[in-house]
């Protein structure tokens, strides 16, 4: 048994393992970075630290998320930097059993995010590694 | 005491520690090769530390231990009990020494050679004896403990970063509490804060400082590569060190080593000949290597130099052109610095034949990128045959960088300072902005600079004409334009790296927070040349005419530290010389301070009170007649800097604002300090001043002195004097006959009362009538 973060992005509820959240706040002035890839919303400081914002809609290729709103940001370390990820709606911690493999028929992106299933009741939610979210879409092959 | 003894100290101790289980093993089952490894590994460690720290004791005994275990280690000699006991008892004497070491104790020495006479093979006969003997002495020592607290830890750098980051959010808080407490604090709260804010501003020092190290642990490494160096090389080299106490910050240590090393081996490999050769060239067999550190303001200055051949500009040229780096036509409006500026090419050797030290064309290069992407700089100075300089001029610290804040339709960014040369305003004709096939370039004083709109760049506005240009060194003498709409401020800032994806745009070198908590992206610099696509072949032509008008303006000048801790300059054609008095010399009167020089009272100009030293060392200034004195804290250095400077508004001390290395430099205005403080002593050539009323103490006691002050020569009526009058002043209406010069008449009150009387405390008022009737008279 494990703690699985469950979050909404979109229209899609996912799974974070709660071992590599380190926090989850409300963030509201993000400093834009120009000339980077889209699914870099920006930076934010949280006390002295500097984090990168991810907005994960984009990472997904699902569009990108409304920034106007109070947002929910679920802090995650990754190779020695901090990230923000930008979520729609934090819902539950919950405990879960072991993985099971992803079922067939998901688009690229979720295919390159999620690293298995886990159950909630009779639901399957899809478990997400955050180091593919902060990393992106592939880019295109030009 | 020493820091590397510290080290040492600490070293031994926590081995000997590790080392007290094998030591057990050990002598439970001598013949236990794991064991003895360990054990010879830290003899021959101690060993070698006491060589380089001059411990002979420590040195000699280690030296025994470790002769005698490698006889074991080579299976010469079998493992003894009695062997076994002399070499742990030679380690718990290590241990002691290093006790005393620390205590600044000292143990009597005769028991040394008793512990190591027990080592020698046939000593081991009467086995059972002799281990008792050595029992007794390695017991001895107990009855005195020497043993103190140790004063000097190890730490993991990630705990210090740690406590940094701490500190760094406590500055936040504080900060953040400073704003409310301004909305509407009391007094009381306010002295409590007060003191709370200078604990956390000494904290953050006191932990900033944890992370610098002695440049000393860079250093210490040299003799011994010159030693082996030059025996390999078949060359004698004499290495002078200095400065290895100066302090920065340890990661930056680590950025320098290579760079350093390489600096040296060239020096040793092509600068500095054979024997032979330097007999014949007239110099001395020995060569000479120096290398100094010192703090000049918040850099560091390391020089090497060495009294070898040196670099001859026109074979680095030549090869330039062979490699097809240049062409002819550039090298020719090359200057002779830009030359051998060449040899920071990448791929351009100047050595002929490629030896086992170096030489073969990567070098030089890598040594200005890693200095460059540390922010510092590298110069060199070449006189072929007589020898070479390399000066590395390097931030104290990675972590905080200075650096000017620029925005362009609201967004700010950080420029390391280390890569601003000036910042222009396009007006006028000095500064013209105009369109080269649909590209800015911008023309200042001649030179042609591409420009780079951060605004448009950054996509955060439509391309506008910049109201103010940045111009950067994009590092291999590339320079270019950015064009900002504003500059906001000077602040030093704690730059960590950026995440990966922010990093692989190659335009962010890091980001920032500023005491306003709004994160800031510092720029690369080179970087955005790059991506900007700003060509590398354009500046190399436009760098002759840049390289021109440079050396027309740049005008020697003295940097100095002022009083009040600011880094002035002075152009050196002013400086007469630099002084050293007694403090108590200075005699203070009127508000004016005037100390004696050469036999005359000069007016000194402090820019702040005085120290509480003993001496004060002052700059002597002179415009040729009148001279001043102004006390500084300590000069800096002489450089070459553009006689154009960013004018202060205000009349004052300071003309204005110069930018040397990234730094600002107040330049001081001779204009104002010679009108407002100048001493102008009176001589033979001075124009002669009559006094008519010669009776009047008024006359005698102040007025004359006033004359005298502004440079008259002065005398009295009834005087007999030979040289012409050039005025006549006169407090009572009296003016004596027969002299053909110009009177000035003085009243006793403030009122005018219609004639050309001037009131006679109305100096300026006097001194000005003086003036215009001597030039008059002439």
């Amino acid at each position: 048994m494990a703690l699985y973060l469950i979050a909404r992005i979109d229209q899609e509820i996912v799974a974070l393992p709660a071992t590599e959240i380190g926090s989850v706040v409300e963030v509201d002035q993000i400093a834009a970075v120009p000339r980077v890839p889209s699914h870099v919303a920006g930076l934010f400081a949280l006390r002295s630290r500097v984090l990168t914002v991810i907005d994960t809609r984009a990472s997904l290729e699902l569009g990108g998320i409304d920034r106007d709103a109070a947002m929910t940001a679920v802090i995650v370390e990754c190779d020695g930097h901090s990230y923000a990820l930008l979520v729609d709606e934090v819902e539950d911690v919950i405990e879960a059993g072991q993985p099971e493999p992803c079922p067939a028929l998901l688009s690229a992106a979720w295919r390159r995010a999620a690293k298995g299933t886990i159950r909630r009741g009779e639901d399957a939610i899809l478990l997400i590694d955050p180091a593919t979210v902060v990393a992106g879409p592939e880019p295109l092959a030009a | 005491m020493d820091d590397l003894l510290t080290d040492f100290i600490a070293e031994t101790r926590e081995t000997l520690e590790a080392l007290a289980g094998e030591i057990v093993a050990w002598e439970a089952d001598p013949a236990d090769k794991t064991r003895l490894d360990a054990i010879f590994r830290f003899v021959h460690t101690v060993k070698g530390s006491c060589g380089f720290l001059d411990l002979p004791r420590l040195g000699k005994l280690s030296h025994a231990a470790e002769d005698c275990l490698a006889e074991v280690r080579s299976g010469a000699r079998a493992p003894d009990a009695a062997l076994v006991s002399a070499v742990l008892a030679i380690i718990d004497r290590i241990g002691e020494l290093t006790d005393a070491l620390e205590a600044n104790a000292t143990l009597p020495e005769g028991e040394d050679e008793f512990l190591i006479a027990a080592l020698a093979q046939g000593h081991a006969a009467p086995a059972a004896e002799n281990s008792a003997a050595i029992a007794k002495i390695s017991v001895m020592p107990t009855h005195a403990p020497t043993r103190t607290i140790s004063r000097s830890i190890r730490l993991p750098v990630e705990l210090l970063d740690r406590m940094m980051a701490g500190v760094s959010d406590m500055v936040l808080a504080r900060n953040e509490l400073s704003r409310l407490l301004r909305a509407g604090g009391n007094s009381t709260t306010e002295v409590a804060f007060e003191r709370l804010s200078l604990c956390v501003g000494e904290m953050r020092d006191a932990i900033t400082r944890t992370r610098m190290a002695r440049i000393e642990a860079l250093f210490s490494a040299l003799p011994r590569m010159v030693r082996d160096l030059t025996a390999e090389l078949g060359k004698t080299v004499k290495l002078e060190v200095d400065g290895g106490d100066v302090e920065l910050d340890r990661e930056m240590i680590e950025m320098i080593r290579d760079p350093l090393t390489h600096i040296v081996r060239n020096a040793l490999d092509h600068g500095i000949e054979t024997p032979d050769q330097r007999r014949q060239a007239g110099k001395p067999e020995m060569g000479r290597l120096r290398i100094g550190a010192r703090q000049a303001a918040n850099q560091i200055l390391i020089e090497v130099s060495d009294d070898g051949r040196g670099i001859d500009a026109e074979r680095v040229v030549r090869k330039a052109i062979t490699a097809g780096l240049v062409t002819s036509e550039q090298a020719a409006a090359m200057s002779w610095s830009r030359k051998l500026d060449l040899i920071f090419e990448p791929g351009l050797s100047t050595a002929d034949h490629v030896t086992g030290v170096s030489g073969r064309g990567v070098g030089m290069d890598v040594v200005r990128a890693n200095i460059e992407r540390i922010g510092g700089t590298v110069d060199i100075e070449s006189n072929p045959g007589q020898g070479l300089r390399l000066s590395l001029r390097v931030p104290l610290t990675l972590t905080i960088i200075p650096a000017l804040t620029v925005s362009s339709n609201g967004t700010l960014f950080a420029i390391p300072r280390s890569a601003i040369d000036e910042l222009v305003r396009p007006k006028g004709d000095q500064v013209r902005i105009e369109r080269l096939g649909g590209e800015m370039v911008v023309f200042i004083r001649g030179a042609r600079l591409p420009v780079v709109d951060l605004g448009r760049f950054m996509g955060l506005t439509e391309e506008t004409k910049p109201t103010l240009l940045v111009v950067l060194r994009a590092g291999g003498g590339e320079r270019y334009a950015l064009g900002v709409e504003a500059v906001h401020d000077h602040e030093e800032l704690v730059v960590k790296p950026a995440a990966p994806a922010l990093m692989a745009s190659g335009i962010y070198a890091g980001t920032t927070l500023p005491d306003n908590s709004r994160p800031m992206l510092l720029l690369d610099v080179a970087g955005i040349a790059a991506a900007a696509n700003v060509g590398r072949d354009q500046s190399v032509v436009e760098e002759a005419p840049v390289e021109k008008t440079k050396a027309k303006a740049a005008l020697p000048t003295l940097l100095f530290r002022d009083l009040d801790g600011v880094a002035r300059g002075v152009r050196l054609s002013l400086v007469e010389r630099i002084e050293d008095v007694a403090t108590d010399s200075v005699i203070e009167t009127g508000g004016i301070q005037m100390v004696p020089l050469q036999g005359r009272l000069t007016k000194l100009y402090s820019a702040a009170a005085l120290p509480a030293s003993k001496r004060l060392r002052l700059l002597r200034l002179s415009d040729g007649d009148s001279a001043i004195a102004y006390a500084i804290d300590q000069v800096i250095d002489v450089v070459e800097l553009l006689a154009e400077l960013a004018s202060t508004p205000v009349a004052g001390p300071i003309a204005g604002v110069l930018l040397h290395d990234g730094d600002p430099i107040e330049m001081l205005d001779p204009f104002w300090l010679f009108t407002h403080a100048a001493t102008m002593p009176a001589n033979d050539h001075s124009p002669l001043c009559l006094v008519a009323d010669a009776e009047d103490p008024w006359a005698r006691e102040v007025l004359a002195p006033l004359l005298a002050a502004a440079g008259y020569r002065v005398t009295f009526a009834g005087e007999a004097t030979q040289d012409r009058i050039s005025v006549v002043v006169t407090s009572s209406g009296n003016s004596p006959e027969g002299i053909d010069a110009p009177v000035v008449r003085l009243r006793g009150t403030p009122d005018n009362d219609g004639d050309e009387s001037i009131y006679r405390y109305d100096r300026d008022g006097l001194l000005s009538a003086l003036r215009q009737h001597v030039a008059g008279g002439k």
